[in-house]
């Protein structure tokens, strides 16, 4: 290992020579949006006299770029902005802030590359970013316009089910995806058991999933990277916006704490179906609702140092009288220094904490029980970009998590679990360049060195693993380009679920002596073509990934009571291929795409079928989405959005047999059978009554379709011999309104 | 727990429905069905040996007659069984004593199948509570068996419902992990979407006292049985005590019976 390690480090350090070339000058500074004072992200900046030479503005909207002394001119472009040319005369380093203006009638765009043939120029492998606005006027359950939900649309990521946030990408379970809101990771991004994102869209800014072929600074999870950043608030002026929708409401405040420098964001949101379900005395004893609020403001302290708070908290209760109750509820809290420490370094620190935890309590007339089970996070995060040539962007920097895990315990009158809890250090160092080799070809390559310490002493143990990250991009023509990618990634905490459809009671656990961290490698391969002046873009990917050390359960284990989760645990291995297309229109009164997804995902477990390969549950062969916004004048919209997949890989019973008088169901394979394909049509009508307001209307599941949420068997009533196959449906016609301000 | 959130996931989703489907079923293999009970009853006990059948069978379950079945015991006694037709096989002298391990052995179409089983100590049964909770408008009943688990740990308790003298088919398992030398005052984990009770139905309930393997096989058909969110497990063939292939279980255990009477 460590001889790769060396051979990698000089790959390295053979790279950075470059950053010894002839002394030059830097032009940097901020690109921010010309009427909120938002930093925009992924902002092009390219020398129109030399076009092939360009940077991109990062996270914070901060680029730099470095040149031979002269007179330049700085294009900067935005999909959806208006296109600003700068010039400079460079002879010392240069310091360039500016504001962008957005083009309102180019928003109707909806997934949006930041620029035009951005899928064409970065070497960026199966990623996808989603502005908020633009998911908002697509079609959702009860109206609530939802980020999770959207990105379930887009090809390689499945939902796990009618009424269910938690996703699949490429094959991966639903633990397999780290969710990160301003740099936090959530543990448990659903609301409602499901229905509802953390996310109230109100506060987010934008999110981008990353399938896999994750940058060198992003780790920890095998599938994917959910980066969800929350707006800034508005530096310039006072705003008051919010929605009132059918079953939750939401208000937001945003403003500036120093005019143009600073600001702050307010958002909360609130579900209300409990209030007019205890209007009926049948329901008076149901607690049923979520909140939450986000919060976040920025200080900058000097041209040169800004300092950002971002906090998030929201709980959800569910309880029938004083029998049952649960609730449960992510915190997290970023506090964010970032900093130019020269022109051609960025540094950003951040100290995170986070917390999960949920608690659920029967209480009888004599007795009681309660279940706990909690995770807690301190995490320092340090990250800087070298931004070193025209050619070169380097990243590097560290990670280092301090994880408090409780697992599921069992307290009440006359209970004695005697589980306590662990606690475990994730590290990591990463190191990456982005090689813009010749106008033709970019290369990124980084190396993540990740190691986790279990810290109990009578555990004590280190796992360490090395994870390369390497993606490409030649561009064929001006219209065309192939990417070729490959990721190692790792994953030191693991999601302990045998429930169907996730529940927030699935607890998390760490490595352990027996839990070893699991291992994904990923290869994919990409073509995409732009057709028609940039107005259609069509992007295909293969990928073919296989998962060591994954997590399957003994029989008859109930996660929840078991004293000892590690013994019944089984291991085992996964591999999963698939093809994706990807065709969208940018450009029109039409915007909207097509995605499809062929794939198949299997496990290969210890002591389940007999050690050979079957079928993982989230195996789908076909995956569609197609997604439609069509301007019907300026202020009518209409969206729509179909779905079509096949149906999760379950097992049925194949035969039966009475045992003491019961009938009891043979079972073969596991996995071999299929639920019903799940298909649906939403549409959705906005109506924008003036600037301030708007309406919007929505009907889910237009055609009625009976969706399976789930299939028991059950003997049938008038026939006892006969066995009946039940399916239960959710969701069948949903209508929906809700009424947007903003002031 | 399923329940009430299934429940509340229908009240919200207002359209919430369930229907019959006609599914496509793979091929079943016909396995060999070994039911085999030894109790601190009096005897004769019986093995019954029969085989399964597809899914969409409506016919009966085929006996299996011609098989050589012995029951011993680690006191040194050995019963062969007497073959009474339809499957049915009888003991002629063993007896059911606690904390004896008990041997089954089944030769058929020159197969051998061989179960062990313990049976546990004897744990008297006092009474069954009848609990009454009010949810969403509606008079649920809870049933608690009281009775009081040993000081010792690895208790496992199975209860076999007669409601209205029907036999109700699911599985019920406690055990003393996490209560251990208590009065028991767990509910039984009904799953109310097959079974409602009311006021006036007649409980009948026995409890078992059995083995770890006999616990976990019931416990594993009670998890498939719960499935949706908040439960469940991938359905399977729960794991027996029994070589070879077969299907069913031997179980040796205790018995008793109360019953109760849901008042109001």
């Amino acid at each position: 290992m460590y001889n790769k390690t060396i051979a990698i480090s000089l790959f390295f350090l053979c790279s950075s020579t470059l950053l010894l070339a002839q002394s030059k000058f830097t032009v940097s500074g901020t690109v921010k949006q010309q009427s909120s004072g938002e930093s925009l992200i992924g902002v092009n900046v390219v020398v129109a006299e030399k076009p092939t030479l360009g940077v991109t503005t990062n996270e914070y909207g901060f680029f730099s770029i470095s040149l031979p002394k002269g007179h330049y001119t700085f294009r900067f472009s935005y999909v959806g902005y208006r296109q600003e040319l700068v010039p400079v005369n460079l002879d010392k380093d240069v310091r360039l802030n500016l504001n962008m203006n957005d083009e309102s009638k180019l928003q109707e765009v909806v997934v949006k590359a930041r620029k035009e043939n951005d899928n064409l120029t970065t070497a960026t492998m199966g990623t996808e970013v989603l502005n908020i606005k633009d998911a908002a006027k697509l079609p959702v359950v009860f109206g609530e316009k939802d980020l999770v939900k959207t990105i379930q649309l887009m090809p390689g990521v499945k939902s796990n089910g009618e009424g269910s946030n938690g996703f699949s990408v490429r094959g991966g379970a639903t633990d397999q995806n780290l969710i990160l809101l301003d740099e936090a990771p959530v543990y448990n991004a659903s609301h409602l058991l499901g229905i509802f994102s953390t996310f109230n869209s109100d506060a987010i800014k934008d999110a981008t999933i990353i399938k896999g072929n994750n940058p060198a600074q992003f780790g920890g999870r095998l599938s994917s990277v959910l980066d969800v950043k929350m707006k800034e608030g508005n530096n310039k002026d006072y705003h008051v916006s919010g929605g009132l929708g059918l079953i939750s409401s939401r208000l937001t405040i945003e403003g500036p704490v120093q005019k143009d420098k600073s600001s702050f964001i307010i958002s909360g949101r609130r579900t209300y179906a409990d209030l007019f379900a205890k209007i009926s005395p049948d329901f008076k004893d149901i607690q049923l609702y979520f909140y939450d609020l986000n919060v976040k403001a920025n200080l900058a302290v000097n041209d040169r140092n800004k300092l950002y708070f971002s906090g998030y908290f929201g709980k959800d209760v569910l309880g029938v009288s004083k029998t049952f109750g649960s609730k449960w509820g992510n915190a997290t809290g970023t506090l964010r220094w970032n900093s130019v420490l020269s022109s051609k370094l960025f540094s950003n620190t951040s100290f995170i904490y986070s917390n999960y935890d949920f608690n659920v309590s029967f209480k009888s007339d004599n007795s009681e029980t309660n279940f706990n089970s909690n995770i807690k996070d301190l995490n320092l995060k340090q990250d800087f970009t070298l931004y070193a040539n025209a050619r070169n962007t380097m990243r590097f920097g560290f990670n280092v998590i301090h994880h408090t895990i409780a697992p599921t315990t069992a307290g009440g009158t006359d209970i004695i679990t005697g589980k306590k809890s662990r606690k475990g250090l994730e590290n990591a160092l990463y190191l990456s360049n982005s090689y813009k080799a010749s106008d033709k070809f970019v290369i990124d390559y980084g190396l993540r060195f990740s190691f986790y310490h279990l810290l109990d002493a009578d555990t004590a143990k280190t796992y360490a693993n090395l994870e390369p990250r390497l993606s490409m991009n030649y561009r064929l023509s001006n219209t065309a380009s192939i990417k070729m990618g490959y990721a190692r990634n790792t994953q030191n905490l693991h999601l302990m679920s045998n429930s169907t459809g996730g529940s927030p009671t699935d607890q998390w656990i760490g490595n352990s002596r027996i839990i070893q961290p699991e291992v994904a490698d990923q290869v994919s391969l990409g073509f995409s073509k732009n057709l028609k002046n940039n107005a259609y873009e069509l992007s295909t990917e293969v990928y073919y990934k296989t998962m060591q050390h994954q997590i399957d359960y003994k029989d008859g284990v109930d996660l929840n009571t078991v004293a000892d989760v590690e013994k019944v645990l089984l291991f085992g291995k996964g591999r999963a291929y698939g093809l994706e297309i990807l065709l969208k229109k940018k450009k029109g009164l039409l915007t909207g795409w097509i995605g499809y997804t062929l794939s198949k995902t299997e496990r290969k477990i210890d002591g389940i079928n007999d050690n050979s390969w079957y079928n993982a549950k989230q195996d789908r062969t076909h995956d569609l989405s197609v997604v439609g916004i069509y301007t019907l004048s300026p202020r009518w919209t209409v969206s729509g959005t179909f779905i079509y997949t096949t149906g999760n890989a379950v097992t049925f019973p194949t035969g039966k047999y009475v045992l003491n008088d019961m009938v009891i169901y043979q079972y073969g394979s596991r996995n071999a059978d299929r639920m019903p394909a799940t298909h649906r049509l939403d549409i959705s009508f906005t109506y924008e009554r003036t600037k301030h307001s708007s309406w919007s209307f929505g009907l889910y599941n237009v055609y009625g379709r009976r969706n399976p949420y789930s299939i028991t068997f059950k003997e049938n009533k008038d026939n006892p011999k006969k066995i009946d196959a039940v399916q239960t449906s959710l969701f069948q016609w949903i209508p929906s309104v809700t009424y947007n301000f903003n002031f | 727990m399923k329940n009430i959130i299934t429940a509340i996931l229908i009240t919200l989703a207002l359209s919430g429905c369930e229907k019959v489907l006609d599914l496509k079923y793979k091929d079943n293999k016909s396995s060999l069905i070994i039911e085999g009970n030894i109790t601190n009853e009096s005897g004769p006990y019986f093995v019954k040996l029969s085989r399964s059948v597809k899914l969409t069978s409506t016919g009966d379950y085929p006996a299996v007659d011609g098989a050589l079945v012995i029951i011993s015991d680690d006191a040194g006694n050995t019963d062969t069984l007497m073959a009474k037709g339809n499957g049915i096989y009888q003991t002629n002298t063993i007896n059911g004593i606690e904390n004896r391990t008990y041997t089954l052995v089944v030769r058929v179409d020159n197969e051998v199948y061989t179960a062990h089983s313990t049976m546990p100590a004897f744990v008297p049964f006092d009474s069954i509570k009848v609990e009454t909770i009010k949810v969403v408008g509606d008079t649920q009943y809870n049933l608690i068996p009281v009775y009081t688990d040993p000081v010792y740990k690895g208790n496992n308790y199975r209860f076999v419902l007669t409601v209205n003298d029907k036999l109700i088919n699911q599985h019920f398992v406690q055990q003393d992990d996490v209560r251990n030398g208590v009065v028991n005052t767990s509910r039984l984990e009904i799953n109310d979407d097959d079974l409602e009770l009311k006021k006036g139905d007649t409980i009948s309930m026995e409890m078992q006292c059995v083995d770890d393997s006999v616990a976990l096989y019931y416990k594993t058909l009670a998890l498939i049985g719960d499935s949706g969110p908040g439960g469940g497990t991938t359905p399977n063939n729960p794991r027996n005590n029994i070589s070879n292939g077969a299907l069913g279980l031997f179980s040796a255990h205790t018995s008793v019976y109360k019953g109760v009477k849901i008042l109001f």
